[in-house]
């Protein structure tokens, strides 16, 4: 009993952080219909300014959002502003931001590489080996602190989504993009700021992948794939739904691990999205798409 | 120079045809216009050109002396032009009041938002009760009250309706009529599409038959109910109904 209760602890302080890289991902999805290939590469950007941060300014690993975050957010922009703002309203759309963030994985991945080399990286605050302890239990003090980080990102997220104007006309657009344009949403700027709000959330995981996963440049397919089982399972383009989707699916993951063996915990993500595109194509949360 | 124009209007979507050729209309303040035609005569893109969601490729739209077919909606929405599209088009998830809120979002005095949103709620008292229930709860005729109650918020004088009887029941569109001609009588100017032709053109002064992009007839809405060539052709009545009549 204490094991099983063990394992569910370990896996609620992964879920935090799956739910903070899922919700930039579904964000983007449910505001742009971009299914963004390359948002685990834009974590190992985030993932590189903390490392860098930590080994020359030794700024801590989680205050390291504070930088990466608004960078990233820029960046954000400005890919929007470049890359997908002249195809909106192309008839082959969806394909084409497909294509697009594919390629935008490859050229991260390969600037990354290029100017870092491909070897493994980690930063390694002190708590990132520490455990806390309490009766039986033991949490590692790492991932507790990224969780909680995440979590009061994903917080600060909502509290913006449902309170702010510019909240209020991301939502719109999420849930009709043509009734935001009837009532006067500049639907394209409302994109440009979530796509740069994505981004900004996938720097900040980065930023705590930096120092609980050994990272190098190529990593992020490893992430990507995990991701998009997460929010296809909760649902793509549904914020709730990717929290659902997270916790499902990291707790699960760790009790694959417990019962059957690490090396098969990475397989439920997958086992569980062919589960859920044969049962429930459109996720826990998800609107059946149309045409 | 009439309140509101639009002036050898050619549009269409993306690189498509042409789906308005060369369209010209009048519109006269505190009147009320209903718009018929077969499917894809234009009748929607005309709303979209008006409202500025669709920058027409030849002609102009004008509005009170000032050529508005080069704004923004946003710009549009402050000038006093609303649109109601068709399927009510709301924001599912959002509440009544949020979607009222939306309603104002190019308001942003949040004391003046709320004010509105209460003369919205005086009006309809059904969205007031429902304030909190999602939209997509609603049932066909309180989605559509809330999608006129979402354009009035920004207190039109102009209104656009694209299909407002739209797969309701008979009694509920008739509501909607009502509604309608109340908003006719506090001296709104109201252009309506209705494939409910009839009904429509009822509750309208004057009328205009759009075909294939371009103004085929325009006249008294009566005259039209009246005309028995625009019956066979628009208002699905065949010739035989009409010997009938006269035997």
């Amino acid at each position: 009993m204490t094991h099983l209760v063990q394992v569910l602890l370990l896996g609620i302080t992964l879920g935090g952080m799956y739910a903070l890289m899922a919700s930039g991902l579904t964000l983007v999805f449910g505001v742009m219909r971009i299914v963004n290939i390359a948002h685990a590469s834009f974590m190992m950007i985030g993932a590189y300014i903390s490392y860098w941060a930590f080994k020359l300014y030794a700024v801590d690993p989680i205050l390291s959002i504070l930088i990466s975050m608004p960078l990233m957010f820029l960046l954000g922009l400005v890919i929007y502003k470049f890359l997908f703002f002249k195809i909106t309203g192309s008839p082959r759309y969806g394909e084409l931001t497909v294509l697009l963030t594919f390629s935008l994985a490859l050229i991260i991945e390969g600037i990354l590489g290029f100017f870092f080399t491909n070897i493994y990286r980690s930063t390694n605050p002190s708590y990132a080996t520490d455990s806390i302890l309490f009766g039986p239990f033991y949490l590692p003090e790492g991932q507790v602190y990224a969780t909680l980080s995440s979590m009061g990102l994903i917080v600060l997220l909502w509290t913006f989504l449902l309170t702010t104007r510019t909240g209020y006309a991301i939502r719109a657009t999420m849930q009709n993009r043509a009734a935001a344009q009837v009532v006067g949403v500049n639907v394209e700027l409302v994109s440009m700021v979530a796509f740069g709000i994505g981004i900004a959330l996938a720097g900040a995981s980065g930023s705590m992948i930096a120092y609980l996963f050994p990272f190098y440049p190529a990593k992020h397919w490893e992430w990507i794939a995990v991701l998009l089982s997460l929010i296809v399972l909760g649902g793509m383009g549904s914020l709730i739904g990717a929290l659902i989707g997270a916790f499902a699916l990291a707790i699960s993951s760790a009790y694959v691990s417990f019962f059957v063996g690490p090396t098969w915990a990475s397989v439920t993500f997958f086992l569980a999205l062919f589960l859920i595109l044969l049962i429930r194509p459109q996720g826990i949360l998800g609107k059946k798409m149309e045409g | 120079m009439a309140f509101l124009e639009v002036e050898n209007v050619t549009a269409g979507y993306g690189n498509g045809p042409d789906i308005l050729k060369g369209l010209s209309l009048k519109f006269e303040q505190e009147r009320t216009y209903c718009i018929i035609g077969p499917n894809g005569a234009g009748k929607s893109t005309l709303f979209r050109v008006i409202c500025g969601l669709l920058h027409p490729r030849k002609g102009r739209a004008v509005f009170k002396g000032e050529i508005i077919s080069r704004l923004r909606t946003e710009e549009i929405l402050r000038r006093g032009i609303s649109f109601v599209p068709q399927d009510r088009s709301l924001f599912p998830d959002m509440t009544v009041r949020e979607n009222l809120r939306m309603g104002g979002y190019i308001l942003k005095n949040r004391r003046e938002l709320k004010d509105r949103i209460e003369e919205v709620f005086r009006m309809f008292p059904i969205l007031k009760e429902r304030s909190s229930q999602q939209a997509k709860t609603l049932s066909g005729g309180e989605q559509q009250m809330l999608a006129t109650g979402r354009s009035l918020v920004l207190r039109p004088t102009v209104m656009m309706f694209d299909e407002p009887s739209l797969g309701l029941a008979p009694k509920v569109a008739q509501g909607i009529f009502e509604c309608i001609h109340q908003l006719k009588n506090e001296g709104m100017t109201i252009i309506l599409v209705e494939q409910n032709a009839r009904k429509g053109l009822e509750c309208a002064d004057w009328g205009c038959v759009l075909d294939l992009g371009k103004n085929r007839f325009e006249g008294p809405a009566k005259k039209i109910l009246d005309n028995p060539r625009i019956q066979e052709l628009y208002l699905g009545r065949k010739p035989q109904d009409r010997q009938e009549d006269t035997a």
